[in-house]
């Protein structure tokens, strides 16, 4: 056993209706280092987790904590002692003000007090903001920052950070890090969850990798090379899996889609670009850059106010989505829970309703071309499900996006628009999703790629748009090579980093 | 990020712009405009007396007294659908109690308010521990003690006690201070004991919601029930508790109410519950929970009271032009809250 152990887990088995999901799983985490927990989606991580906060019971194995044997019954209960958890979705008040949702169910009450402890605390997180207003009124970003707030000022001991990266920016991933190394050095064990690699090497000390439900190994950060640590979290060998290249782009291609200098008040001004049949044009830039937003305009979901906008060599006015779709636009919105699926709809259903509302309510289609339709689609995306009858809600994060992938493609867009449609997703399923488009591509099919992690933009691009500001930054051709990512991250930063 | 800099001492302005009391001051701004509206109009005809205002008070002191009460429940996203039919219980225990058993009317008042804590804590129990909506819950609840009403006795039963006359007589002349005496201030204008315990229950409600730990909790309960378990508050005992604290609202707006009819009926404020459910709903208590105020609450009451006094100023209009004038307000009201939800979700968004 390593010393200096804070918590130490030993032998965990917890057995679900029919699977096995942990089998004796060891986890050893020490005071003052940031553990990294790694595995595909279904690999264990979250019931790992889920065991140590008491939301699933264990069936065998031992926790220790602080030296004491425990068997945590509840989050609350887990909390009490000392464990601590910040999950992807932010579990805090909307409506109550940033400093009560950051003292709420605590000793400290006064309103006088907690607001200035509240804004005190914030400043440590570099944020400026008025905790008196409520929570709901400032973006995920500042609100994963309280929930985590909440999380530390709780005298806690272990920390877990499940997802905790997922909703912010570049920015705001650093200033996270920086907090979190302030963390470990007051003697705080943090395991970390991610499906971003490179944050893994940036903040980790250690990390323990699962697979299926068994134990796969715990690695000091150096021990293992990302190839290697991909390789151990999928079982396969890494290199096989993301070894593509974009489709390339026919010479004499027509132009899909061109924009000219077009606009919307408050979103993004003087964009111009054009796609071509065929080609896969990558999005780049911070969050809130107006990537998202230039999308939603091409889509018609912002209405554009100055410039023009052709597709196919045709002059359009693009006032609604309606608009967008009839003329050949697909748009895979980001938030895929919120905008994309519709969780107590089947697989078929969820695929059809693109489909239909294109051809209109007058024309239904049958239940035999929808069950073809779905079963066509389950089997091009290598959808895992036991049939297309299954509720969307029930699949993994990365099956859902495929759904939602289907769904577009089966309208047969000419230009398909995809934001974020890796996000949180693990990484065989987003390597499947990645060859997925360069395949449409191939097709004839011109995609829009919009991505925070600039390594998948460049692998997939033919020609990547950059972003900053709500303006159009810069645009580089491929074919790319190891020094494009500078490139970028130079034309992101603005001269300051050019001079 | 784009939010603007405050610092600690926030000023003034920023902090009564908050964007949480948008509800109150949409409420505030409509009665001030009717009010205006009535004095201009009738004015001369004395409108803007201090005796109209007072009456605002104490034309509608009962439903306000149970809108407290409610108030809580909607703010932890529930529904309280029993409050007229407990209030009719209660003033149908103290007239049957003391005019047929001959049971002291003090002791059938604090029994009463047993009944109504008891019923309260009993479907809080219900809605926590056995997950039956509230909605369904609290309609048992009201079809139960509006049956008791109809089992102790189908008729109307009259209540004469002393005490009784002297609680409803109880007033407080309202007094100036004018050329160096206290004089009556013209027209003589009475607070009953009605309006004292409305206005007082308003108080004791905002210090409750604003100033104390279980306050807080019943709105992060309203917010985001889940996140409140996570969090590790007592979700289950918070919301047992709100609707016990709205039981004890209900017997005591039953009391107030048989002050003014000094009788005990079984369709006694039928209907009442919806009454005072759009008291909190003009008032800006959001329906979906986490957002409401006891002043706003306050001023529903006075909407509801202003809009009557208009059509009796008038003289000519039809009095259910007010049930109409109420329900347009309600509608109002609806729009306006989800306007701001969707205005603050895509403010959100930016």
């Amino acid at each position: 056993m390593p010393d200096n152990c804070i918590l130490e887990m030993r032998g965990i088995e917890i057995q679900f209706p029919g699977v096995k999901a942990l089998d004796g799983v060891d986890f050893f985490l020490r005071a003052g280092e940031v553990h990294a927990l790694l595995g595909e989606n279904g690999a264990g991580k979250s019931t790992l987790i889920k065991c140590l906060t008491g939301v699933n019971k264990k069936d065998a194995g031992t926790i220790i904590f602080d030296g004491k044997e425990i068997s945590p019954t509840s989050p609350q209960n887990a909390i009490a002692m000392g464990i601590s958890t910040v999950f992807q979705e932010i579990n805090l008040c909307p409506n109550l003000t940033v400093a009560e949702n950051i003292f709420v169910g605590r000793k400290e009450f006064k309103r006088k007090v907690i607001n200035k402890r509240a804004q005190e605390l914030m400043k440590r997180f570099h944020l400026d903001i008025d905790v008196t207003r409520p929570l709901s009124y400032y973006s995920t970003a500042v609100q994963q920052m309280v929930s985590i707030a909440r999380a530390v000022d709780i005298q806690a001991k272990v920390l877990i950070l499940d997802e905790p990266t997922s909703s912010l920016d570049e920015n705001e991933v650093q200033l996270l890090f920086s907090v979190m190394r302030d963390l470990k050095a007051e003697g705080l064990g943090i395991i970390f969850i991610t499906h971003f690699l490179d944050q893994i090497y940036a903040i980790s000390d250690r990390m323990t990798i699962l697979r299926n439900g068994h134990l796969v190994g715990t690695y000091d950060i150096g021990e293992l090379t990302k190839f290697e640590l991909v390789s151990k979290m999928i079982g396969k060998d890494m290199e096989a899996i993301f070894d593509m290249h974009p489709s390339e782009v026919k010479a004499d291609a027509s132009t899909m889609l061109n924009a000219d200098h077009i606009g919307a008040p408050g979103a993004v001004h003087d964009i111009s670009l054009a796609v071509k049949q065929g080609e896969l044009v990558g999005f780049g830039g911070l969050l809130g850059s107006g990537r998202t937003e230039t999308a939603e305009m091409i889509f018609g979901a912002n209405h554009i106010t100055k410039g023009k906008m052709e597709i196919k060599g045709k002059a359009v006015d693009i006032k609604k989505p309606f608009d967008a779709i009839m003329n050949g636009i697909a748009f895979c919105p980001e938030d895929r829970k919120r905008d994309g699926i519709i969780g107590d709809l089947s697989i078929r259903e969820n695929i059809m309703l693109a489909v239909q509302a294109r051809k209109g309510f007058l024309h239904p289609l049958s239940r035999q071309e929808q069950n073809e339709l779905a079963d066509k689609y389950i089997k091009a995306l290598a959808i895992a499900t036991p049939d297309a009858e299954k509720k969307i809600g029930e699949l993994s994060g990365g099956n859902q996006q495929k759904v939602i992938l289907a769904r577009w493609m089966a309208t047969q867009p000419d230009l398909l628009i995809l934001d974020e449609p890796t996000r949180g997703i693990d990484v065989g399923a987003k390597a499947e999703i990645q060859r997925l488009m360069i395949q449409m591509c191939g097709d004839g099919v011109s995609v829009i790629f919009i991505s925070s992690e600039l390594e998948e933009v460049i692998r997939c691009s033919n020609r990547i748009v950059i972003m900053r500001d709500g303006a159009k930054a810069g645009e580089l051709v491929g074919p790319f090579d190891g020094n494009t990512q500078n490139r970028i991250l130079q034309i992101i930063a603005g001269e300051e980093v050019g001079a | 990020m784009s939010q603007k800099s405050h610092g600690s001492n926030q000023s003034l302005i920023s902090r009564i712009m908050n964007p949480k009391y948008i509800m109150v001051y949409a409420t505030i701004a409509i009665f001030l405009i009717i009010y205006a509206f009535g004095a201009i109009v009738y004015g001369d005809v004395g409108f803007t007396t201090l005796r109209t205002f007072v009456n605002f008070f104490t034309d509608n002191a009962y439903y306000g007294i149970s809108a407290v009460g409610m108030t809580m429940v909607l703010i932890t996203g529930g529904i309280d659908l029993s409050v007229a039919s407990v209030a009719s219980l209660t003033g149908m225990l103290v007239a049957f109690g003391y005019t047929r058993l001959g049971i002291s009317p003090v002791i059938m008042m604090l029994f009463s308010v047993v009944i109504g804590v008891g019923l309260g804590t009993l479907m809080g129990a219900a809605i926590h521990y056995l997950n039956v909506p509230p909605f369904i819950t609290t309609l048992t609840g009201n079809f139960l003690a509006r049956g008791v009403c109809s089992l102790i006795s189908r008729e109307s039963i009259t209540i004469e006690h002393p005490l009784i006359d002297k609680l409803a007589g109880f007033k407080i002349t309202l007094m100036k201070f004018s050329e160096g005496e206290w004089v009556k201030i013209k027209p003589v204008t009475h607070i009953n004991l009605n309006v004292l315990i409305f206005v007082v229950m308003i108080i004791i409600g905002t210090i409750i919601l604003q100033h104390t730990r279980f306050g807080r909790n019943v709105y992060a309960v309203g917010g985001n029930e889940q996140s409140a378990k996570l969090m590790g508050l007592p979700v289950g005992k918070t919301k047992v508790a709100v609707y016990a604290i709205n039981g004890f609202c209900s017997a005591l707006a039953g009391i107030a109410y048989l002050l003014v009819v000094k009788s005990g009926w079984n369709m006694a404020l039928q209907g009442g519950e919806l009454e005072v459910i759009s008291c909190a709903v003009i008032g800006g208590t959001l329906l979906t929970g986490g957002v409401g105020y006891m002043i706003g609450t306050m001023f529903g009451v006075l909407l509801k009271s202003v809009i009557p006094a208009l059509i009796t100023f008038n003289g000519h209009l039809n009095s259910w032009w007010g049930k109409i004038a109420t329900g347009a307000l309600l509608l109002l009201f609806i729009v306006i809250q989800r306007a701001v939800v969707t205005y603050t979700d895509k403010q959100k968004a930016k």
